[in-house]
């Protein structure tokens, strides 16, 4: 238990002291909430809607990304410089070193999560009930989950030029596609319909719809769930044939 | 066979035991039919050219690959098993440390993995470090200081037996020597020791025992002095006035003559056995004369075996 406790907590000091995380995941997301709420009129109707959706959208976006970029390329890093071949000779079992990463991952997630809500009350004012904000909150922890194991899959490239390249195409595709960036409304209706497929507008579904009042589609939370499934297993596939040496 | 086996699994004196050991990638076997044991408290050096199945024994031993046949057993048991692993400290060719975790925190950390570890103050110790390099992040220190927080890492769970794979790669000789001095004191203290290397020199002088590697097959076995005696070939040389194809045919028809070439201007013969190869040569009234008898060294007889390994590669 103490092995676990410190391992969790030595993960967690890591991503806290990397400048990056600071940068991708806070200040970007909170300079196009800004852009995006006070520079440029979008002209929605109802703005305030329109300011607490686009919050919901740039919170996913942030933690979305760093399920699948910090997760994945650092997974690479520990196996290129050898750290994860020595890790694997310490008694420390494997599945330990994992729960550890996950933990430390969730623990950024949820401080993201909350950094981000605070920047849009204070730039916008935005207000929700508690429910809300608790609610929302969750979703967007719980379905973290298939980013994590896309995550994973990612981990598992060779090299870490070519897992921050392709982790970098996916975010963004996904984050344009879904919906993150602008609402899928404006995108041609052939993009609309791969919209509603995509893991990542199902993920920013269920914030949107709590804030206004309603509650996630569970078509929302099953196609991040067959997500989460598909690409934990492609994961473990791939880790078990590059292991069977 | 099996009597054997038996035998050594229950006897406590055997730390390291490899039982007909091949691992093949694909069709090359990087280690072919290697047997050994090592005993506890022994300092075991595995010697071998580049390429000679060294790492690839080592990964075995550290169960981070699978032997394609064959046993390893550590303490009587899987390398893999995580009671066995606790018993173990190892040093990795290169390793860069996770990053953004200080030194005293990468101890702290790796202390926590064992059941009784070394108390802190003596690991800070060992790594030779400062204060103040010991409050700098792990992957900020130099080629050297990385080594050393390797090492400390390693001796983390005061283990009782230690692996070290090519340890003294890039340290200069100050580095190298005091590397050397901890792990005689490691031994001392009745750890058992298993290291890497290709610097003849290191195995010859650090081990009670060396495994000589060579294509992946163990090319010899035993004391530095009976590796000497194994792989060391003694020579003849000399002069003559009346060299000649036909001088060199009758010296390679004596019987106690291995082989015969030139060198530095003189006429040589390797033979196993210095005392009788005279007596053939004086026997047959050679005319041969200014003669010199050489033990060969260590070094070049490795040199040789690496180099033949080399020969034998691209034919």
């Amino acid at each position: 238990m103490k092995i676990i406790g410190l391992q969790c907590k030595v993960e967690m000091m890591r991503i806290l002291r990397n400048p990056f995380y600071v940068f991708w995941s806070l200040a970007m997301p909170i300079a196009f909430y800004f852009i995006f709420t006070r520079v440029f009129n979008t002209g929605a109707d109802d703005v305030q809607l329109w300011q607490a959706h686009y919050l919901m959208s740039m919170t996913t976006f942030s933690v979305m990304g760093s399920a699948i970029m910090t997760l994945g390329i650092r997974l690479v890093q520990e196996r290129t410089n050898g750290w994860d071949k020595f890790m694997r000779v310490t008694p420390l079992p494997g599945t330990t070193y994992f729960f550890g990463k996950m933990f430390g991952q969730t623990v950024m997630h949820l401080f993201s999560i909350i950094v981000i809500f605070l920047a849009g009350f204070l730039i916008n004012g935005v207000s929700l009930a508690p429910s809300q904000w608790l609610l929302s909150g969750l979703w967007i922890i719980g379905g973290s989950l298939p980013f994590l194991a896309l995550g994973t899959l990612v981990g598992t490239m060779k090299r870490v030029d070519t897992a921050s390249g392709v982790s970098n195409a996916v975010y963004m595709i996904l984050a344009i596609c879904g919906g993150m960036w602008m609402p899928i409304d404006i995108l041609p209706r052939i993009m609309q319909r791969i919209a509603h497929w995509l893991p990542s507008f199902n993920f920013g579904g269920g914030a949107w719809a709590i804030i206004r009042g309603q509650a996630p589609e569970w078509s929302s939370a099953l196609i991040l769930l067959g997500y989460f499934l598909l690409f934990m297993l492609l994961s473990t596939y791939i880790r078990k044939k590059q292991e069977a040496v | 066979m099996n009597a054997t086996n038996a035998n050594a699994n229950t006897n406590a004196n055997i730390i390291i035991e490899m039982n007909h050991v091949t691992k093949s990638f694909k069709d090359k076997k990087a280690v072919d039919g290697i047997s050994f044991q090592i005993a506890k408290g022994s300092i075991v050096a595995i010697l071998g050219p580049n390429g000679a199945g060294k790492t690839t024994a080592l990964s075995m031993m550290l169960g981070l690959l699978e032997p394609t046949e064959g046993t390893v057993r550590l303490f009587g048991g899987q390398p893999k098993d995580r009671k066995i692993r606790e018993r173990i400290g190892t040093m990795l060719q290169e390793v860069n440390f996770m990053d953004k975790l200080k030194v005293r925190e990468l101890l702290a950390l790796f202390r926590s993995y064992y059941p009784a570890p070394l108390d802190m103050d003596s690991l800070i110790e060992l790594t030779g470090l400062s204060k103040s390099d010991l409050n700098r992040y792990g992957e900020k220190l130099s080629g050297g200081q990385k080594r050393s927080l390797g090492f400390a890492l390693a001796m983390a769970g005061n283990p009782e037996l230690v692996f070290f794979d090519e340890p003294t790669v890039g340290l200069d000789i100050a580095a190298r020597r005091r590397f050397w001095d901890h792990v005689g004191r490691l031994a001392d203290e009745g750890r058992t020791i298993l290291f890497t290397t290709h610097y003849l020199q290191e195995a010859d002088d650090i081990a009670d025992r060396i495994l000589l590697f060579n294509q992946g097959k163990l090319a010899a076995d035993g004391t530095p002095e009976q590796i000497k005696f194994q792989i060391v070939k003694r020579t003849i040389s000399f002069t003559s006035n009346e060299d000649s194809p036909d001088l060199r045919e009758r010296l390679m028809k004596l019987p106690p003559v291995l082989d015969c070439y030139d060198k530095d201007g003189r006429i040589y013969v390797s033979t196993d056995d210095t005392d009788e190869a005279l007596a053939a040569i004086f026997a047959e009234q050679l005319p041969v004369h200014d003669i010199r008898i050489d033990q060969g060294r260590l070094d070049e007889a490795f040199e040789q075996l690496t180099m033949s390994a080399g020969e034998a590669k691209s034919s």
